[in-house]
């Protein structure tokens, strides 16, 4: 099992990879993308890719296509916890702008409430 | 046997032959010359007893005449006495001294009596002019006034024959003081008589001899016995006369036998001297040497012939001795010739005896028994090992079967295997097994029961049984330990134990996962030819303790490497120096060999300890490398080049980044520096991939990887249409998400990572290579 996909449709909905997301293995998270991303109004889309050990360009082409299918409508594509080699193919390519990058879960979910102290206010 | 016999006696024999010869010559010939020596003096002693009657009468005559004084004319009565006394005496006369003057006296007067023609005759030698006082007969006597013979003379006055005359003087007395010649008795010997004597005389064979006068006035010698005929045939020119001085300078010095001068006689002979006690003569006899010796000659002739008749009896004596010596121990010869292993029943002659022969005999008999007796011993014992050699072939064939042949075991692709088991006895207690544990991993085993032959045999079944049950998938070599160890503890009443090196090997990846049971870690020889033994975490040997604990190390071998497990029987066989063959020397071994395939390093292992050690102990030697079919191997002088050559599918492209994977790691890469190679990897070969899925066509791709001290150089080719993927722009990163391209990153990140990028088109093919430090920043 090169790559292992867990989505959960919770919210926020996530995507937890675990192995490699090259050429080979892209084509099983595009399949993946391609159900989660039917629901066009998803707010936020994360990857936690704590326990992924390698990342290539097909990898990120997925992060940059569910950027492409979520951004326009508002919604957020975050990364979790990515290690050092993924993370600096990220950076390479800056798939995922510096503010969608997190050091893990609780970060996330600190900005997450941020966010929403933020729309109160506003509200 | 005889002719040895006869050997050592005949010069024994001989010897005491020719010696008892010599002393008898010599004592026959020191008899022969005391015999002719006696000889002369009897001869002269035999002479004298026929004169000295005669002297002694004549003496008692004059002493008579002196005494009596008869009458003149008596004096005829009396000689006529004296011839009629001693008939050999030829002639006698009575001569008186006329001197005085008186009448009665004073005439001269010699009435001579002598034997003529058989009667008497009578003349009276006064009477003619016969001056008879002149004659040295007379004057000798009546001169000295004691008896003398005269010397020989012709008488040729009356007997007209040789004559020697003995002349005694009478005296007439006046008182005791004084005394005058009165005349003088003569008795005349014929010496004509004196020759016969001498001619009648035996002198044996070839003796000859003389009796010879005083030389003056004239010699007169006569021979004795067979002279003249014994000189002839001896040595006629012999000289009686030259003889007659040898003896007479003999005797001067009281010699009366010796050797003829040569000057004397040419041929060599003895000469025997006498005086006569009478006459003033000599006997001398010559005896020829071969004549004196001839008796000791034929006694040498006899004794040869006794010698001769004992020779052949002495033969004839040892030929029955030894026959009956030797015939009896042929036969015991003939009969244990006939003897072999399977026939031992052989007769031997029943011989009652009771000398050495009888002794043999019934120790032969004796040994014959005890060695049938043996035979058959050993012919049982014999046919027990041959019974157990079957059996242990059994076990042999049973125990090789146990182990997995060359291609006999189904193995998952790309990976090769070489081992070899030699047995220190028929049966051994090492042990290897390797098998396919699911489509790309291999387990290997090698094993070594603490002891050799049956016991660990039987206890190395057990374990290889164990182990292909134990050994399912996905169990990692140590719990695979642990588990054999609880099994093997458990009843081990032999109190025997096992050390076991245990392996998986991903053959996809070259990952290999080991662990330990107090084996010898294995060794590692790289393409390059680099030996090193594998890092293990040894644990406690199998079979002892039921807590021991087990860890596994991990490994990589790139394409090319082999990796060599062995028992110790390999490093401790006694290497011919005496030392041990040694770790060191098998790492100098694997480090020398031209090929560094499984094959070829086993049997460069098996074949120098075979040359230089003498194996002691079980050896097994194990070897085995992954060589996937797309990997080849190139080697310049700076660095190694591995050469992998997918196909052209997104799989291609992940087996050529495992095998990339494992060669760097293989190589101690920082995994960072792995990660960003296999990165650019990929890129760059999905980029070919997609631009053939896009264009279509017959292709073919290739990923070279090259390590040099500092870099690591990867090259990449295709044949497709030529297309620099740098040449592109760069793609837009900044902007919105919406204005962003999707493709053209992997070029992105392949620049990034490299230390450099070149592209060129070469022979119609696409050439990238990208060169990357070996460690990161």
């Amino acid at each position: 099992m090169l790559l292992k996909i867990v989505a959960e449709s919770s919210n926020p909905s996530s995507i937890a990879l675990a192995g490699r997301l090259d050429s080979s293995t892209a084509p099983e998270l595009e399949a993946v993308l391609d159900r989660v991303l039917k629901n066009a109004r998803l707010p936020r889309l994360v990857f936690d890719l704590s326990k992924l050990e390698y990342l290539s360009s097909a990898g990120i082409r997925c992060f940059i296509r569910a950027r492409k299918a979520i951004e326009p409508g508002g919604g957020k594509v975050a990364i979790v916890n990515p290690q050092p080699a993924v993370r600096k193919v990220l950076d390479i390519v800056k798939a995922i702008p510096a503010g969608g990058i997190f050091k893990d879960v609780a970060e996330l979910d600190a900005y997450l409430d941020e966010m929403q102290r933020q729309v109160r206010e506003r509200d | 046997m005889l002719f040895w016999i006869l050997a050592a006696t005949m010069p024994i024999y001989a010897g005491a032959l020719y010696m008892s010869y010599q002393a008898t010559a010599q004592r026959l010939e020191d008899e022969a010359q005391r015999d002719a020596d006696d000889l002369a003096a009897r001869l002269a002693a035999g002479m004298d007893a026929v004169i000295r009657p005669i002297e002694g009468g004549i003496r008692t005559v004059a002493s008579q005449l002196e005494e009596i004084d008869p009458p003149r004319e008596q004096y005829p009565a009396r000689i006529r006495g004296i011839l009629a006394a001693w008939p050999d005496v030829y002639g006698s006369t009575i001569a008186v001294e006329a001197t005085r003057d008186d009448a009665a006296t004073g005439q001269p007067f010699a009435p001579y009596l002598f034997r003529h023609a058989g009667d008497i005759a009578y003349s009276d030698l006064a009477s003619a002019s016969y001056a008879y006082r002149e004659l040295p007969w007379y004057r000798l006597a009546a001169d000295s006034q004691r008896p003398v013979w005269s010397a020989p003379y012709f008488d040729a006055g009356g007997g007209e024959a040789w004559m020697v005359t003995y002349s005694v003087p009478f005296f007439r007395r006046y008182s005791a003081a004084r005394r005058d010649v009165a005349g003088v008795v003569t008795a005349d010997l014929d010496l004509d008589w004196v020759r016969k004597a001498a001619a009648n005389v035996r002198l044996g064979s070839g003796g000859m001899g003389w009796l010879i006068s005083p030389p003056a006035p004239r010699v007169f010698l006569t021979p004795i016995g067979a002279t003249a005929r014994h000189l002839e045939t001896f040595d006629a020119s012999l000289d009686a006369h030259a003889i007659r001085e040898v003896g007479e300078r003999m005797l001067t010095r009281g010699v009366t036998f010796r050797l003829l001068p040569q000057s004397v006689s040419t041929q060599p002979a003895y000469l025997a001297a006498r005086t006569l006690e009478t006459l003033d003569w000599r006997v001398m006899l010559v005896f020829p040497e071969s004549d004196l010796l001839s008796a000791a000659r034929e006694l040498l002739r006899r004794q040869l012939w006794l010698g001769a008749i004992g020779f052949v009896i002495l033969i004839g004596a040892i030929s029955l001795v030894a026959a009956a010596i030797s015939r009896p121990v042929r036969a015991l010869a003939t009969a244990v010739g006939t003897a072999s292993e399977n026939h031992l029943t052989f007769a031997l002659p029943d011989l009652p005896r009771r000398d050495e022969v009888g002794v043999l005999t019934s120790a032969l008999r004796r040994m014959r028994d005890s060695l049938r007796e043996h035979i058959e011993l050993r012919a049982a014992s014999l046919a027990a090992q041959a019974r157990l050699d079957h059996e242990l072939q059994i076990a042999t064939s049973i125990q090789q079967s146990m182990l997995p042949k060359a291609g006999s075991r189904a193995l998952p692709m790309g990976v090769r295997v070489a081992a070899a088991l030699l047995p220190a006895k028929q049966v051994g207690g090492d042990l290897y097994d390797y098998f396919a544990v699911d489509e790309q991993s291999l387990l290997f085993a090698i094993a070594d029961v603490s002891d050799k032959g049956i016991p660990a045999a039987l206890f190395m079944a057990r374990l290889g049984g164990l182990l292909r049950v134990l050994a399912t998938a996905g169990k990692s070599p140590d719990r695979i330990l642990h588990e054999l160890n609880a099994h093997l503890v458990k009843d081990n009443d032999a109190c025997m134990f096992v050390t076991i090196g245990c392996g998986l090997l991903d053959v996809e990846t070259g990952h290999i996962r080991y662990a330990s049971a107090g084996h010898e870690p294995p060794a590692l020889r790289t393409a390059e030819g680099i030996v090193s033994s594998l890092p293990v975490e040894n644990g406690a040997a199998i079979g002892i303790d039921a807590a021991a604990e087990y860890t596994s190390t991990d490994t990589v071998i790139a394409p090319g490497d082999t990796l060599l497990l062995f028992t110790d029987g390999v490093t401790e066989a006694a290497a011919n120096d005496g030392s041990q063959f040694g770790a060191e020397r098998l790492a100098a071994v694997l480090r020398d060999a031209l090929d560094g395939s499984p094959e070829a390093l086993v049997r460069s292992v098996v074949d120098t300890i075979a040359a230089e050690a003498q194996v002691l102990d079980d050896l097994t030697v194990l070897a085995l490398s992954v060589s996937p079919p797309a990997v080849t191997l190139h080697r310049n002088e700076l660095a190694m080049h591995w050469l992998i050559e997918p196909e052209i599918s997104a799989a291609g492209v992940a087996q050529a980044q495992r095998w990339l994977r494992s060669i760097l790691a293989s190589r101690a890469v920082a995994p960072s520096r792995i990660g960003d190679a296999e990165l650019i990897a990929e890129e760059l070969l999905t980029n070919i991939v997609r631009s053939f899925e896009a264009h279509g066509g017959s292709a073919r791709m290739s990923l070279e990887c090259e390590l040099t001290a500092a870099q690591i150089v990867i090259t990449v080719r295709d044949n497709g249409l030529p297309f620099d993927p740098l040449s592109l722009p760069a793609p837009n990163l900044e902007g919105n998400i919406d204005e962003r391209a999707i493709g053209g990153l992997g070029v992105v990140i392949v620049r990034q990572l490299a230390d450099s990028c070149h592209y060129s088109h070469v022979h119609g093919r696409n050439v990238m290579e990208v060169r990357l430090h070996r460690s990161p920043g």
